[in-house]
């Protein structure tokens, strides 16, 4: 029993790390640009894609792990250039574009890489013995790359030119803009680092989870939970909740059936944003 | 031509359509287009109660499927589980919609715009995972099927859904009767509050205007109108399915309506009739029919953001511009020089 409490509650964990990194581009795209992003679960799914395919391809795996966040971020700017730009941020016109974006991103990957989905086997194989238990490496390792690359991303932000503009343009646009920061540019790449951070979270999840074009579609509410519970704008906020969430539910899953895990977080949740709308941290970062 | 003219045109030419739908459509082409079209004014039902609450009082819901959901398992479980028969059924679904709508709007309209939106998600996922788990009474996502109870009985005439003629004239007819009521409540006091809300909802609440009560009436409504779609997509499927209280379903009806144009009678339907008729067009010849579908919906937010009755809108006021500017001659101005 305690086994199963300590095996389910730390896959929770894990995973919550991963949908941290996932709804950080999402929060990062809401933020900047007030796009509602209903693609945002399928730029997930089309990391565990290119994962997928540069796997069977190149033969190693981790050439995945460079590739899905270097061709996300580049369809991210095109996506952006060419939908998101042209609908000037009104939030339901955004739900509507990313909308068929969803669809066209699901439909692509149906045709390229088909309908049934696939299991990729992990690079790194066995189990090692933790508090007791025989833990899947791979996991581990994983939780180290997403906690390396939520920390990657935050010195981005506070230390590259790059992420102190778009600070700036998230913080003030009219002042940015007057001090010369090229806001349509940052705007661009705010977009391409959204999708590279979901596509690098499906890189690193690929193992873990199934390749499927229908991936996306759990991942996104959850995603939306965590950016919404973790207070709108507070990134580490959204980091936060996104691990408490995905722990909490775990930790249930270990004495209740999945389904009821599930149905107990989004209680949970609502609770949540019937008592503290702003979000569960707001008072606890500045 | 002026305005209203067209307008009138339009209109009588669209309901002499609807009318002659069952003989025309077989005329034209075959019988499974009458189908399709049954189908397409249930869900433009749908697409309107999010039309109400988004396009009327502002609020954003992604949880329409929950009321649909409910309608639809109100009549399946009333017809299967309790033997009903078909009025009680309907009821049954319609008022279970209404209960839900009341019971979760009484949290969710606390709550506006991003909130709101995903707390009316979360309320829905829960109904969905419960609807998916509880499989023994819901069937879960293979749903349950039931047969058909008649609508009425005279005597020895039975006229029943199995009809596809009578089938499409009820849900026609349910579907107008809808449609009145909701524009009879907007172009009411009580509409109005409505659009005072969605317009600016600190203003109204300062104007005296109870914000929280007239967006909990606005939602009970708009669960009723999901109500009476599910119910009618259960008699018109004769099964119902935890699959249609997926978020996506909900989504779709948000898409619909915007497409169509938000905050206008008609936006609904021309928004579900437009995907609608390219999915059946289109899946019939080409298996990808979803690409054009999800191009369709970013050609329209780029270039007609205001829907496409929005847009026909624009046209028609341009139109009433230039003959008013026509028939009229520039009045004379007396102006005092500086």
């Amino acid at each position: 029993m305690r086994d199963t409490v300590l095996l389910l509650a730390m896959n929770g964990l894990i995973w919550g790390l991963i949908i941290a990194l996932i709804a950080l581009g999402l929060s990062v795209i809401f933020g900047l640009l007030d796009i509602i992003n209903i693609a945002h679960g399928d730029f997930f799914m089309v990391g565990t894609v290119l994962a997928w395919f540069s796997l069977s391809v190149t033969g190693n795996f981790w050439i995945g792990f460079i590739v899905a966040p270097l061709i996300g971020f580049v369809i991210g700017a095109i996506i952006q250039r060419l939908v998101i730009q042209p609908i000037h941020g009104v939030a339901a016109l955004s739900i509507v574009a990313t909308f068929g974006l969803s669809l066209i991103l699901q439909e692509i990957v149906r045709i390229t890489f088909g309908a049934t989905p696939r299991r990729m086997l992990a690079p790194i194989q066995g189990t090692i013995p933790l508090f007791g238990v025989d833990y899947e490496i791979y996991r581990l390792f994983a939780a180290v790359i997403a906690v390396v690359a939520l920390a990657g991303f935050f010195l981005f932000l506070q230390h590259t030119k790059l992420g102190i503009w778009m600070r700036a343009v998230r913080h003030d646009r009219e002042t940015a803009i007057a001090m010369g920061i090229p806001a349509q540019r940052v705007y661009v790449l705010t977009f391409g680092v959204g999708f590279a951070l979901a596509a690098f979270g499906g890189a690193v999840a690929a193992p873990i989870t199934t390749v499927d074009f229908r991936g996306g579609v759990d991942v996104l509410p959850f995603c939306f939970m965590a950016v919404i519970i973790g207070g709108l704008g507070n990134l580490p906020g959204t980091v936060a909740a996104a691990v408490l969430l995905s722990f909490l539910e775990g930790l249930i899953q270990s004495f209740a059936d999945p389904t009821v895990a599930r149905i107990s977080s989004l209680v949970l949740m609502s609770a949540v944003l019937l008592l503290r709308p702003q979000g569960l941290f707001k008072g606890f970062t500045k | 031509m002026t305005r209203r003219t067209i307008e009138i045109g339009m209109a009588a030419s669209f309901a002499a359509f609807l009318i002659a739908v069952p003989w025309l459509i077989p005329a034209l082409t075959d019988n499974f287009w009458v189908s399709v079209i049954t189908e397409i004014l249930i869900w433009s039902l749908f697409a309107a109660s999010a039309n109400l609450l988004f396009g009327y009082v502002g609020l954003l819901s992604f949880g329409q499927a929950l009321y649909f959901g409910f309608g639809m398992y109100g009549v399946a479980l009333g017809i299967d589980h309790f033997g009903l028969s078909f009025w009680p059924a309907f009821g049954l679904g319609i008022v279970a919609a209404m209960a839900m709508a009341l019971l979760s709007g009484v949290f969710a309209v606390r709550l506006s715009w991003h909130y709101f939106a995903i707390i009316t998600v979360v309320f829905s996922l829960i109904f969905y995972f419960l609807a998916v788990s509880m499989k023994p009474l819901t069937g879960g996502d293979d749903g349950i099927n039931f047969s058909l109870p008649p609508v009425f009985r005279f005597g020895g005439a039975v006229w029943s859904l199995t009809d596809p003629t009578f089938q499409y004239f009820f849900v026609l007819a349910a579907v107008t009767v809808c449609f009145f009521l909701m524009y009879r409540v907007i172009n009411s006091p009580l509409g109005k509050g409505f659009l005072a809300i969605r317009d600016n909802d600190l203003r109204a609440s300062l104007i005296g205007l109870n914000v929280y009560v007239l967006r909990l009436i606005a939602f009970v409504m708009a669960g009723f109108l999901a109500g009476v779609s599910g119910a009618l997509f259960a008699f018109f499927g004769r099964y119902a399915s935890a699959t249609y209280m997926f978020y996506q379903v909900s989504g779709e009806a948000v898409v619909w309506t915007i497409v169509g144009g938000a905050g206008t009678m008609f936006g609904p339907l021309v928004g579900t009739t437009l995907f609608i008729v390219i999915r059946e067009i289109v899946s019939s010849h080409w298996e990808h029919h979803s690409l054009i579908v999800g191009l369709m919906a970013i050609l329209v937010v780029i270039f007609a953001p205001k829907g496409i009755v929005g847009l026909w809108n624009g046209w028609m006021t341009r139109l009433g511009e230039r003959d008013a500017a026509a028939s009229v001659p520039p009045r004379l101005t007396l102006r005092a020089d500086p």
